[in-house]
């Protein structure tokens, strides 16, 4: 059965089988390994992006005065909140759901769940609901959505793209009876505190993005948790031969990134003062920071820190070209062109390494 | 609990296991005693994943008991299998390739920064470094990226996986099929340590040589069933073998004799760069010219580059009498060239299409009327070719990857015949495919050369070039370092010039002796 | 059978949540059952049958069904026409263009950026005076022009497909926001238009409307193309495993190349005929059939035993949506309830045929 394993994904193995002590024998091969990480193509591209990064700072920085002011980091970071709170949620996706993009981790409902959310935040402050129970109801909204992916691909084994996108549909056409394709506007005692400023003047969704991107850094990336997360989506039948129950892990991926969607949905009720039509708009972006955080990774995988990252160049090449007055209709060219970039040189390690 | 060596420390009994309607085990026994290295041996398909499988938990038996250092287990989960002391080392080293040596090695049972529920990388790699220099002499350092590691190192770094978790009795499944020989020389000798430390070793292979040399005991499996228990101090690997096959050896390679034509390829002094170097060959017509060399050696590439997958830098092409360029497979393959790709189901195949869609494949021109395939036509000849090769499916229009390697091989082949090549170039065509199968395709290349097709065998198995080629080519370090009759030569001969010693004296003899050569 | 492919989520086999991978246990079974011919029995009934494999065309009768009952004028000949012109014929073509890149394997986002493109080339045309069939090359060129730099991506840089098109649909965006001055529509000045534009936009074609002719048309071609000659044949190839058709002698950058081509010259040609019915470009609308064409293109994968789009299939699915839009319309649900229904719909579709090859693995 050794020939009939039929891993199509899995790779084979590129020694030629030899056939017992009637086959060949092999000239020594020395079996060490040097100590220190050899320099190679994954390093070189996360230095080369992060010195992308500073330059684009640098030239900004130089050419918009106040662009390097606290004032406008803060504006920066506060805008970014949004979408980098939703980036996280489809990273933990893909993490745990493997690299390829079509068979593998990926939330495409992630934007409409935020919709939703918002939504329902947003229509229960307005019935006067108390700020705990609307809370509550959002993150359980957002929650129910994650599980719903779950099912679909965990438990019915839908193509993860195809299962998401269906289940985003749902949530647009829930958003859409719930607000009418309108504006709700919101107010409560809890969003005036995120809308407002907390310590030194700074942005209170500024600290909540750096605060929840820090807390999920140290799960994803440096717990138990985390490493069984990478080891699911790296090599599923290994995870599964060190007894991890693989279908949870993926699972709870899908809800993690549902509860991101929903704490996304009240930052963004808080930013906008009410709900949103056309949050579903984000979802290319979100693909496209989570992408792109992957060169900011050593081992070119997805991590919550490259897609802060990723997020952060993002949000701060827009306030660029605001503060340059350069139009912003090339802020999604230059996004695309990013993404192409990225994942061109990425593919280009890849092979060298190979 | 203490077991003294020779006391049963495993036994399964009885074992059925049917899927959809299909018995893969049929009452199969298996004992194994403590301290002692079992083999497992059988052909594919005979049941040996099936039952391994099912002592790791992964699936539950139909009928039949299980008992595991005295306890029965009626329903065994791979948590209690672990539990029990039993772990696994596939053939697929199963290692996440991100993942450093130390993460690899603990995933599952992290160690934690004190009482944090943190990972502690650090201790990781420290222990994994310790751990791969005092039971294995390897210096590796923890920290290093298992896809930076060879085949061998992965191996090692699975046998520590197992050795962290204390473990009472290791099954290897297949753990060689991707060592080159001096890697599985090496994991023999581990193995024999970790035996002379009390663990119980089961050990499945379908390579005989390696049962021969390492096992106390062996079990064959045949059609899911045992059909025998041999000890290896009594009993030799010709008895193992009929066992399996329940035929004769002999029988493998049929005879036949074919007059030699015109030439159909030559090659003039042609080189790849960092491969071969100003190699001249002449293929004739219904000739099978067998290659066979070291890996690195240059035969492999040259096979490719006559394929158009590697680049050549010199030298020139002739076929039928026409000087070429073979540039990419296509080019190849309108040249009436057709390769069998050792990798089968990356390369050769094309699981989720149908039979009838891999066979027409490549000769898709061959069917088309006015710009359309024309189905009936398409049929028809699929059908002649399933005939012909006898291949076993049950339609034209299933999936090939329900079949088994054999068959898919045969399909391969048929893909060829199809596209009526003139001249074949064989990359190691019988590996990964049982022994039945083999014969079938030994005869296949037979008719091949008798109906006037050139057949260029690249293969690493020296029996099977002594039993089917007309003339043995053989390649050491990007040259050709000698030609070979079989009718008067041994697999010694081939294996000494292969390495360009003839310091190969122990292996020699092993050879001999088991080739009768 | 049913033991070691159970579908709860802590099964401990985890067997394949990926329907095309399977395990290696049942690649032996699967084996073994050529050599011997399996007993019929009860879980060999869901293995073999295809029972759950026409799950579109059981769901199509039984919306159909549901509709008819309960839908006011649903069952009329003027309600039909008007599903196969308002609700079909787009979405049709833009299918067709999915399901051959699906077919290869890829994916391609750009089939929206596409439409736009060729829509608003021919609109500038039109509404600059020019020729009608200088227009129509111009719009043709336009889409060919994003099918052209996704095959660049893809054949030549060799980017993986989802990742390719998605940067042509962002640069497409720019593009048109800055062609645009950020999304301005053009519209037309109804009274200066050629017969010839108002032809294919509102004419009829041996009585049946132009455009749905039209999609007519293309679904053959395409189902010709994929179904009976070496270029589809070859395609299905790419799809099923790359390498196989690299060293069967297939050019397969060639191929899918070409594919991305193809794609985006047919989603032009929808473009183009939304704009001419529509009288006017709207930047930025071809996205909104983005989604629904991979929708439909998946329901009609259903229909393959080994998940293969087909040209047949999706035009299945494309109908099914297309009637679910129309008969929840008609039974009053209003356009925000219809968008739940419908995805509630093609959620158990896909549900049902998942979980049916899920079985049979």
């Amino acid at each position: 059965m050794t020939d009939e394993g039929n891993g199509q994904n899995r790779e084979s193995p590129k020694e030629p089988a030899r056939e017992g002590s009637v086959g060949l024998m092999e000239p020594p091969v020395a079996t060490t390994k040097g100590d220190g990480p050899p320099i190679n193509g994954a390093l070189l591209l996360r230095a080369g992006s992060l010195m992308g990064f500073v330059l684009v700072i640098a030239y900004f920085a130089l050419v918009a005065p106040g662009f390097l002011s606290v004032g406008n980091i803060t504006n920066v970071l506060e805008q970014s909140a949004i979408l980098g709170v939703l980036s996280f949620g489809m990273t933990i996706v893909m993490i745990a759901g493997g690299s390829n993009v079509i068979t593998g981790g990926i939330d495409l409902s992630i934007a409409n769940n935020l919709g939703l959310s918002a939504a329902v935040y947003a229509i229960l402050l307005k019935t006067g609901q108390p700020d705990i129970v609307a809370l509550s109801l959002t993150l359980l909204t957002g929650l129910a959505v994650g599980l719903l992916n779950a099912i679909a691909v965990v438990s019915i084994g839908i193509l993860p793209l195809i299962a998401t996108l269906t289940v985003m549909n749902i949530c647009a056409g829930f958003e859409l009876v719930i607000t009418q394709n309108t504006v709700l506007q919101a107010s409560s005692p809890l969003l005036a505190v995120l809308a407002g400023d907390g310590p030194f003047g700074i942005a209170t969704l500024a600290y909540l993005l750096l605060i929840i991107g820090l807390i999920l850094i140290a799960v994803i990336e440096y717990t138990p948790f985390g490493l069984r997360l990478y080891a699911v989506g790296g090599f599923r039948e290994a995870a599964l031969a060190a007894g991890l129950s693989v279908n949870r892990y993926i699972a709870t991926s899908y809800i993690l990134s549902g509860i991101c969607a929903s704490i996304g949905a009240v930052l963004s009720v808080a930013l906008l003062s009410g709900s949103s039509t056309g949050s579903g708009d984000m979802l290319l972006s979100v693909v496209v920071t989570a992408l792109l955080g992957v060169v900011f990774s050593r081992r070119l995988v997805p991590t919550i820190s490259g897609s802060l990252l990723s997020v952060l160049f993002i949000g701060f090449l827009i306030n660029g070209f605001q503060l340059t007055n350069i139009s912003s209709y090339w802020v999604n060219g230059v996004e695309g062109l990013l993404i192409l970039f990225a994942v061109a040189t990425t593919s280009l390690v890849r092979r060298r390494e190979a | 609990m203490a077991l003294a060596k020779g006391d049963p420390v495993l036994s399964m009994h009885g074992i059925v296991k049917t899927f959809g309607g299909v018995r893969a085990l049929d009452g199969a026994n298996l004992e194994v005693e403590a301290g002692n290295i079992q083999g497992l041996v059988g052909q594919n398909g005979a049941g040996k994943s099936t039952l391994i499988k099912i002592l790791a938990g992964i699936h539950r038996p139909d009928a039949g008991s299980i008992t595991i250092r005295g306890l029965h287990c009626p329903h065994l989960t791979p948590r209690q299998v672990e539990h029990l002391g039993i772990h696994f080392i596939h053939q697929d080293r199963l290692l996440v390739p991100t993942f450093t040596v130390g993460e690899a090695m603990f995933l599952g049972a992290e160690p934690g920064i004190g009482r944090l529920p943190f990972l502690n990388r650090r201790e990781m790699a420290r222990q994994a470094t310790t751990i791969l220099r005092d039971h294995f002499d390897v210096r590796l350092a923890g920290g290093a990226l298992i896809s930076e590691l060879t085949p061998a190192e992965r191996q090692i770094v699975q046998i520590s996986r197992a050795l962290l978790r204390d473990p009472a009795i290791l099954v290897f499944d297949e753990p060689t099929a991707a060592l080159v020989r001096r890697e599985v020389d090496r994991l023999f000798e581990i193995i024999r340590r970790l035996q002379a430390k009390g663990i119980t070793i089961v050990y499945i292979s379908h390579y005989l040589s390696e049962i021969e040399s390492l096992c106390d005991q062996v079990t064959v499996l045949r059609n899911g069933v045992d059909v025998g228990h041999v000890s290896l101090k009594s009993s030799s690997t010709t008895e193992i073998v009929s066992l399996m096959l329940n035929r004769d050896i002999d029988e493998m390679f049929p005879k036949r004799a074919v007059p030699i034509g015109e030439p159909v390829l030559k090659l003039n002094e042609v080189s790849a760069r960092g491969a071969f170097n100003e190699i001249s060959l002449t293929l004739h017509r219904g000739e099978i010219l067998g290659l066979t060399g070291l890996l690195g050696s240059g035969a492999k590439e040259l096979v490719q580059s006559l394929f158009g997958l590697v680049r050549l830098h010199g030298g020139t092409i002739e076929i039928g009498s026409e000087r070429t360029k073979v540039s990419s497979p296509p080019s190849a393959v309108s040249k009436k060239l057709a390769l069998v790709p050792e990798d089968r189901r990356a390369h050769g195949v094309a699981l989720q299409m149908s039979v009838r869609e891999n066979v027409t494949l490549a000769s898709l021109q061959r069917f088309v009327c006015f710009g359309f395939l024309q189905p009936g036509r398409e049929k028809t000849a699929t059908n002649e070719l399933i005939r012909k090769l006898s291949i076993h499916t049950a339609s034209q229009a299933s999936p090939v990857g329900d079949l088994s390697g054999g068959n898919q091989q045969k399909v391969v082949l048929a893909k060829w015949l199809s596209r009526q090549s003139a001249l074949y170039l064989l990359d190691e065509p019988t590996v990964g495919v049982d022994v039945g199968a083999k014969v079938e395709i030994y005869r296949l290349i037979g008719e091949l050369a008798e109906q006037g097709a050139g057949i260029l065998l690249l293969s690493s198995d020296l029996l099977e070039l002594l039993g089917i080629a007309d003339r043995i080519l053989v390649m050491y370090r990007g040259q050709l370092a000698g030609e070979f009759n079989p009718a008067n030569s041994t697999s010694a001969d081939l294996l000494s010039c292969a390495t360009g010693t003839s310091a190969v004296s122990e292996y020699v003899n092993a050879v001999s002796a088991e080739s009768g050569r | 059978m049913t033991t070691d492919t159970s579908p709860t989520p802590s099964a401990p086999t985890g067997s394949a949540s990926h329907p095309s991978r399977q395990s290696e246990a049942t690649a032996e079974a699967r084996q073994r059952s050529t050599d011997a011919p399996a007993p019929e029995t009860i879980p060999q009934w869901l293995h073999r049958s295809s029972a759950l494999r026409y799950t579109v065309i059981l769901a199509f009768l039984l919306v159909f069904t549901f509709l008819s009952v309960k839908a006011p004028g649903f069952l009329t000949l003027s309600n039909f026409v008007n599903i196969l012109v308002n609700n079909f014929t787009i979405l049709a073509i833009v299918s067709l263009g999915m399901t051959l890149v699906l077919l290869t394997g890829g994916i391609d986002l750009s089939v929206g950026t596409a439409m736009d493109v060729g829509s608003l080339l021919f609109i500038s045309l039109i509404s600059a005076h020019q020729n009608f069939l200088v227009a129509i090359c111009g719009g043709l060129a336009g889409a060919l022009a994003t099918g052209a730099f996704n095959a660049f991506l893809i054949g030549g840089l060799r980017i993986a497909p989802f990742l390719a098109t998605l940067g042509t649909l962002f640069i497409g965006e720019s593009v048109q926001q800055l062609a645009t001055n950020g999304g301005q529509p053009i519209y037309l000045i109804t009274g200066t238009l050629a017969p010839a534009f108002i032809y294919i936009g509102h004419g009829s074609f041996f009585g049946v409307p132009f455009p749905l002719s039209l999609a007519v048309g293309l679904t053959v071609i395409y189902y010709l193309l994929t179904e009976r000659t070496s270029f589809g044949r070859n395609t299905v190839a790419l799809g099923a495993n790359p390498s196989v058709a690299w060293y069967s002698g297939a050019r397969v950058r060639y191929t899918s190349a070409l594919v991305y081509l193809l794609s985006a010259v047919t989603c032009g040609v929808a473009g183009i005929i939304l704009s001419a019915t529509i009288k006017a470009y709207v930047p930025l609308s071809g996205n909104a059939y983005l989604l629904d064409a991979i929708g439909a293109t998946f329901i009609g994968t259903t229909l393959h035993s080994e998940g293969r789009p087909s040209v047949i299939g999706t035009t299945l699915g494309v109908l099914l949506l297309s009637i679910v839009t129309n008969g929840l319309l008609l039974i009053g649900w209003n356009f925000y309830w219809q968008q739940v229904g419908t995805g509630v719909l093609i959620f158990f579709v896909l549900a049902t045929s998942f979980l049916g090859r899920r079985f049979r693995r």
